[in-house]
């Protein structure tokens, strides 16, 4: 585990850091997307995501779009940042490509600029507030 | 209709069909039992041709007038100042769109090796090091380039308007004169020329008619496709992983890899490959994210960069330390056809090819950590078969049609 998480300093990609405060919305904030996406836990943070379109293909770009929902009130707002990349743990390297993470208002983002190069078994990265939320997808 | 076959010839009919049920029972044997992990990763490698759309960023992309333009751009030597270099000069038609020499010559040697054009519709970058976002601004680098045809935007311009037949081709393609504007005319040059190469296809492969009967199931015309081809294949999705990065029925997943050639180039220096090329591309005034992407609206009315979804892989791309000494991952269609092989033509044969990831010295891999590449360690057997699964990539037929001479051209030009 820890090595994995040394290979992820060392390769992945550079994260789209939303520069300046992101806002993230309190604890009252309901943590879903529009029809089915992935919850992530934090200790802090949930984060609920889905890629447009749900379904990937190797060599296509695609958007992911993001809730972001703070599990205690006293988290302070102005310290979040949203960040977003990927990488193949397997291969031990990152996107080609730097997404950007645009804030939409209420804990909402949209990020474009995804691209998975190669077939197999892609790590998505996500880092709110300093903490690590990260989900697997496999593509053929 | 149907008429009815005198009993001595349905009797000859028949003993040919059970002839040929024999044959096919007999070839049945000679199809490998793929896995159905092995099926699915044969049938993305096509169907062919592939799925294309036109390019947003180029207004006369599929416009007739354009192509037939841009044809006679192609084969055009007075593009060159010097009358002496064309398109054609290194985009050979009958050398498979290349020039079968180790690396190109224009007015100068250059340190790279020409890439055929065919199927050069289907890219995302364009270039070995990925310079060009567009078609369009790629078939400009070798016109401004002073090692290449070493010609200006005021010298494309000045053929463009003072030749009748171009001024009024021009003006067929593009709806409106030729430009006083000499940058935007070579701008138009350029989309003229490529909506011409955006019809450059390869025709269908024997493994195109192999990976389609799979897909039908048809057995008897699988077998017409041979065993080592077929054993080759095998290595390619299997213990090969070439398709990692030779994906799709363009063989390419269009991106940038270090595979181990050296990058020293002859007299000294290096090529810096992706790294350079990324560099190329973001301080070029012709990427997708300024004023001539015509997406949205033509020209500087194309509505913004924000707003362009073909500019998107030019926002994002990623400039980093490992992309030094990466170059795109070629089309494998036609391979056979392209000697010689690699960044700077430094292998002669697919043999040699096959040997170099066969044998592959990790010590030269500039990859930063990354771990793709791994020596195949392939037998001779297992080399000749993936020589052989690579050469049923030849397209059996091109699929171009024989060139036309240009239609005089009669449309009352109008001033700009």
């Amino acid at each position: 585990m820890e090595k994995r998480r040394g290979a992820v300093r060392r390769h992945a990609a550079p994260l789209a850091t939303l520069a300046g405060a992101a806002l993230v919305a309190g604890a009252a904030h309901t943590c879903e997307l529009p029809g089915a996406g992935r919850v992530l836990e934090s200790a802090r943070y949930t984060l609920a995501y889905r890629t447009i379109p749900r379904t990937l293909a190797v060599g296509e770009h695609f958007q992911v779009e993001l809730a972001v929902c703070a599990k205690g009130a006293d988290v302070p707002d102005r310290e979040h940042r949203v960040a977003a990349s990927a990488q193949m743990p397997e291969h031990r390297h990152g996107m080609n490509y730097a997404p950007s993470v645009r804030a939409l208002g209420g804990g909402r983002y949209r990020s474009e600029g995804w691209l998975f190069h190669m077939p197999g078994r892609w790590e998505f990265v996500f880092e709110v507030g300093g903490e690590r939320l990260t989900d697997s997808v496999r593509l053929e | 209709m149907i008429r009815r076959l005198p009993i001595a010839t349905r009797s000859a009919l028949a003993a040919c069909g059970a002839a040929f049920a024999l044959a096919a029972a007999g070839a049945v044997a000679q199809t490998l039992a793929f896995s159905d992990a092995e099926l699915r990763a044969i049938l993305r490698h096509g169907p062919w041709p592939a799925p294309w759309s036109l390019d947003p960023s180029n207004r006369v992309s599929g416009n007739a007038h354009a192509i037939a333009l841009g044809e006679r751009l192609f084969f055009e030597p007075r593009l060159s100042p010097s009358g002496t270099v064309l398109c054609a000069t290194c985009h050979v038609p009958y050398l498979g769109w290349q020039d079968g020499q180790a690396v190109a010559s224009g007015l100068e040697q250059v340190t790279r090796n020409t890439q055929s054009v065919l199927n050069v519709r289907y890219n995302r970058w364009f270039g070995w090091g990925g310079a060009g976002d567009s078609l369009w601004a790629q078939s400009l680098r070798p016109i401004l380039d002073a090692r290449e045809m070493g010609g200006s935007a005021a010298h494309a311009a000045a053929l463009v308007r003072g030749d009748a037949q171009y001024a009024c081709d021009y003006e067929k393609a593009f709806s409106a004169p030729p430009p006083r504007d000499d940058e935007a005319l070579l701008v138009g040059v350029g989309k003229a020329l490529a909506a011409f190469q955006e019809t450059l296809l390869s025709g269908r492969s024997a493994f195109d008619d192999f990976r389609d009967a799979l897909a039908r199931g048809e057995r008897a015309a699988q077998a017409r496709y041979p065993l080592a081809a077929q054993r080759g294949l095998r290595l390619f999705v299997g213990k090969g992983a070439c398709n990692l990065c030779h994906l799709g029925p363009n063989f390419s997943n269009g991106e940038f890899h270090d595979v181990g050639i050296p990058f020293f180039v002859a007299g000294g220096g290096v090529d810096p490959g992706r790294h350079e090329g990324i560099r190329r591309l973001q301080a070029s005034p012709f990427n997708l994210l300024g004023r001539y992407n015509d997406e949205g609206g033509e020209g500087e009315r194309g509505g913004g960069a924000a707003a362009r979804a073909s500019a998107i892989k030019t926002r994002h791309v990623a400039l980093e330390h490992r992309n030094f000494g990466e170059f795109r991952v070629p089309s494998l269609r036609n391979v056979a056809r392209t000697v010689p092989f690699m960044h700077n033509g430094s292998l002669a044969t697919l043999a040699d090819v096959v040997r170099h990831y066969s044998e592959l010295n990790l010590e030269r891999l500039h990859a930063d950590g990354e771990s793709v590449l791994k020596p195949l360690k392939l037998s001779a057997q297992e080399s000749a078969d993936l020589v052989a699964f690579l050469e049923s990539l030849s397209e059996r037929a091109s699929a171009l049609a024989p060139r036309q001479p240009p239609a005089p051209c009669n449309q009352v030009l109008r001033k700009p």
